[in-house]
């Protein structure tokens, strides 16, 4: 702010100034003074954020660092101590408009148990007024992740493994043809070919729909394939954010390695 | 489950613990010692207080109306056959109680093997265990109810008659019964794990013998009547009556000797075909039919629910109780009362659970396009076709008199216009999470003292008004009162709405927070 006052009295005379605006629109997230205390322990203190239109943002920490409390934020799930976050300059807080441009999974609490796959996957593209054709041409074009586990078998979410359980979930955060997605460690309990088809799809995703992604993760080989820029968060603070170059995935590897 | 590994875990690390472990007779100790912590450890122990209180003064009521009973039943005995003397009938009836008793407990008592998972990779015998598993609900005071009924009995029936050794003698077999029942109805409940068709052949196993008696062919009564007259007079063979027990309890040992692996006697139904049929009806509402039809899955999928539904179709009947009496059927108030209460089946029972049943997956349905505004609709909007489906399903009462009519309808108003609105209210101050595929019958899990506070304007408030103008004897008057409450609840119905609306909105994350924590 304090930045944007002083140009703006500079260049008084001079035309609005472009750039400027144009850097606005760019930004699809926003979160200013977030911050996340929990019976006077600080968990998440991030002043400010930015996260660009089409970038995938890769966030990796130790447990217990503040991945899951960000995207909590930033999904309204939870009220934030002090700041706000914004998608598309709107507050997310006790809002609804957002929710139709973001699909998210987070943990086992973003699945329907006691439904079938089928049933989870129409019951959510129902809510985002998708029809019954784009439902089937979307579960379609699911076919190689889903590796013929998951669809067809009559079988309830609880009773599906972990790892297909995991897929289920990404695909209904898909479903919606979202322009963010927000994913918590979605490496984990996938088996390695679907670990691979995985990333393969949301690089996909970034060069042909140009989503917003928010992925965090354990895994920095897989975050570092993925995502443009890393942030690294440690006890709720960020200390690294990179874009990601071929020596990102080496400066992470001896951060971590203490 | 994860303390309980934790626990067994910190056992196994402390090197005098491992001692314990390897003599069975100390881990017995240490079995029944964990039995104890996991009990008052539980999250719920405390901060349930107030719902735990209310459990136990609904169990000392019953305790108090059992020990009544079984000082009354030599008198009443001697009234209904004077001719015999009470000891020598509640012999009779022994058999038969223990047959009714083993299905109550066949469709209440809860199984307990998967605890013992965080156990079976320890080095413990599985004998230990297995022990451990079958002796445990013998420990259960809970267990021992039927004893509040005939201790009273055996003080006021059987000591006068034939004295104190006779008395004891007849608490003791009471006793092994009570054990063999415990022992018997998990086996029955392992073998048969259909509770419908369980159910069934144990009903079976109960008419056989009592049509029997009825067409005077063999006489169960009188068998029973012999073997217990004898085992309470001469002394020592009471012993004899604790072989049923020790029957049961070999035939559960023979059983998990056979069925080795848990998988085996836990095994659900094997792998069903969902019926995949979808409430098309529902399609036409758009969202609010989309969360209804998924509401309408989460009764129909989970046991508890389920076992809820059969609770409602009692609940429906309540009304017998009560119309064909003339002492009720002339009350305003029990009129009133039962009318709001059967009218109102459908809210009762699953009012207090709305939202709160959504709470495994809430964060899914708060991220998705689902404003509150439709939720809190969806909400409402199932509610109010329980109501509908209740007041219809209780329509045959009608039959009852003319006046049940005025009753029901004015009941069935107030529902849909004053009560609907509590449980919604209720409802978004209600952050327990409730698990639904928990089994055991009596689960209170998730019921809070807000559930309680629901029932207030329910029931408290049109009662205490038609007592009050009944005063006068203005009956009709209070009638028309809740009948219009009732019609400006439904008028006002968006303001309203509206208003829960914002309560739901406030409360947000204090809802979601709560249903994240899991029991």
């Amino acid at each position: 702010m304090q930045d944007y006052d002083n140009r703006s009295m500079a260049l008084s005379d001079a035309p609005p100034p472009i750039p400027q605006s144009a850097g606005e629109v760019a930004e699809i997230i926003t979160t200013t003074n977030l911050k996340k205390i929990y019976h006077g322990v600080t968990v998440l203190d991030i002043p400010f954020m930015e996260i660009g239109n089409g970038e995938s943002f890769g966030l990796v920490g130790n447990n217990g660092a503040g991945k899951t409390t960000f995207f909590r934020l930033i999904l309204d799930l939870i009220e934030a101590s002090s700041g706000e976050a914004r998608i598309d300059g709107e507050k997310v807080a006790r809002r609804d408009e957002w929710k139709s441009k973001v699909g998210s999974f987070l943990d086992e609490g973003f699945l329907i148990d006691f439904l079938t796959p089928e049933e989870y996957f129409t019951f959510t593209s129902k809510v985002y007024n998708k029809s019954e054709g784009d439902t089937a041409l979307f579960l379609e074009s699911m076919k190689e992740f889903f590796n013929g586990e998951i669809l067809g078998t009559g079988k309830l979410i609880r009773d599906l493994s972990k790892g297909n359980q995991k897929k289920t979930g990404i695909a209904a955060a898909l479903i919606s043809d979202p322009q963010i997605l927000i994913l918590d460690e979605p490496f984990t309990a996938l088996d390695p070919t679907s670990q691979i088809r995985l990333k393969k799809m949301l690089n996909e995703l970034k060069t042909t729909k140009k989503i917003t992604m928010l992925i965090s993760s354990h895994d920095l080989n897989h975050i570092t394939e993925v995502c443009d820029r890393i942030v690294v968060l440690e006890k709720g603070k960020v200390v690294r954010d990179i874009r990601t170059s071929e020596n990102t995935l080496k400066e992470l590897e001896s951060y971590f390695a203490v | 489950m994860f303390d309980d590994s934790k626990r067994a875990f910190i056992a196994i690390n402390d090197d005098k613990e491992i001692k314990k472990l390897i003599y069975p007779r100390r881990m017995y100790k240490t079995l029944f010692k964990h039995y104890r912590l996991k009990s008052y450890r539980s999250p719920g122990y405390y901060k349930n207080l107030v719902v735990n209180i209310f459990m136990g003064l609904t169990v000392l009521y019953f305790v108090v109306i059992l020990v009544i009973m079984g000082i009354m039943l030599p008198g009443l005995l001697r009234e209904i056959a004077p001719q015999q003397d009470s000891t020598a009938a509640f012999n009779g009836m022994m058999i038969y109680a223990v047959i009714a008793l083993l299905m109550i407990r066949y469709l209440m008592q809860p199984l307990s093997a998967l605890e013992l998972e965080n156990y079976r990779i320890l080095p413990i015998k599985r004998e230990t265990l297995v022990n451990y598993l079958l002796l445990k609900p013998l420990l259960n005071p809970l267990n021992y109810v039927t004893l509040c009924f005939a201790i009273p009995f055996a003080v006021t029936g059987i000591y006068p008659a034939y004295g104190t050794g006779c008395a004891f003698r007849f608490l003791l077999i009471v006793i092994f019964l009570i054990w063999f029942n415990t022992l018997l109805a998990p086996l029955l409940k392992r073998k048969f794990n259909n509770i419908f068709a369980g159910t069934i052949i144990l009903l079976t196993i109960t008419g056989v013998p009592a049509g029997l008696e009825y067409f005077k062919i063999f006489s169960l009564f009188q068998l029973s009547q012999h073997i217990f007259d004898f085992l309470t007079r001469t002394p020592f063979t009471w012993i004899s009556a604790l072989l049923p027990s020790a029957l049961a309890f070999f035939l559960n040992k023979r059983y998990f000797a056979k069925n080795y692996y848990p998988e085996n006697f836990d095994r659900k139904a094997k792998k069903k075909e969902t019926d995949t049929g979808r409430f098309t009806f529902m399609e036409r509402f758009g969202k609010i039919g989309e969360i209804i039809s998924l509401e309408m899955r989460l009764v129909l999928r989970h046991k508890r629910t389920k076992r809820m539904l059969y609770t409602a179709l009692f609940f429906l009947l309540y009304g017998l109780l009560f119309y064909p009496n003339a002492t009720y059927n002339n009350s305003h108030e029990w009129l009133l009362f039962v009318a709001i209460f059967v009218t109102g089946t459908g809210m009762l029972i699953f009012g207090q659970w709305i939202i709160s049943w959504d709470g495994s997956y809430f964060d899914f349905l708060m991220t998705r396009d689902i404003d509150s505004h439709t939720y809190i609709r969806a909400n409402y909007f199932l509610l109010l076709a329980l109501s509908i489906a209740s007041f219809i399903a209780t329509t045959p009462y009608f039959l009852f008199g003319k006046q049940i009519i005025i009753y029901h309808l004015v009941a069935f108003v107030y529902n849909i216009g004053v009560n609907i609105y509590a449980y919604l209210l209720g409802a978004v101050f209600n952050t327990k999470r409730i698990e639904l595929a928990g089994g055991s019958p009596m689960n209170m899990q998730g019921v809070s003292y807000k559930n309680f506070v629901v029932m207030i304007p329910l029931l408290v408030i049109p009662v205490t008004l038609i007592n009050l103008f009944n005063l006068f004897s203005a009956a009709h008057a209070a009638l028309i009162i809740i009948a219009v409450m009732g019609l400006a609840g439904i008028l006002f119905r968006e303001p309203l709405l509206n208003m829960v609306e914002q309560q739901f909105l406030r409360r947000k994350y204090a809802l979601c927070t709560g249903f994240r924590k899991k029991e």
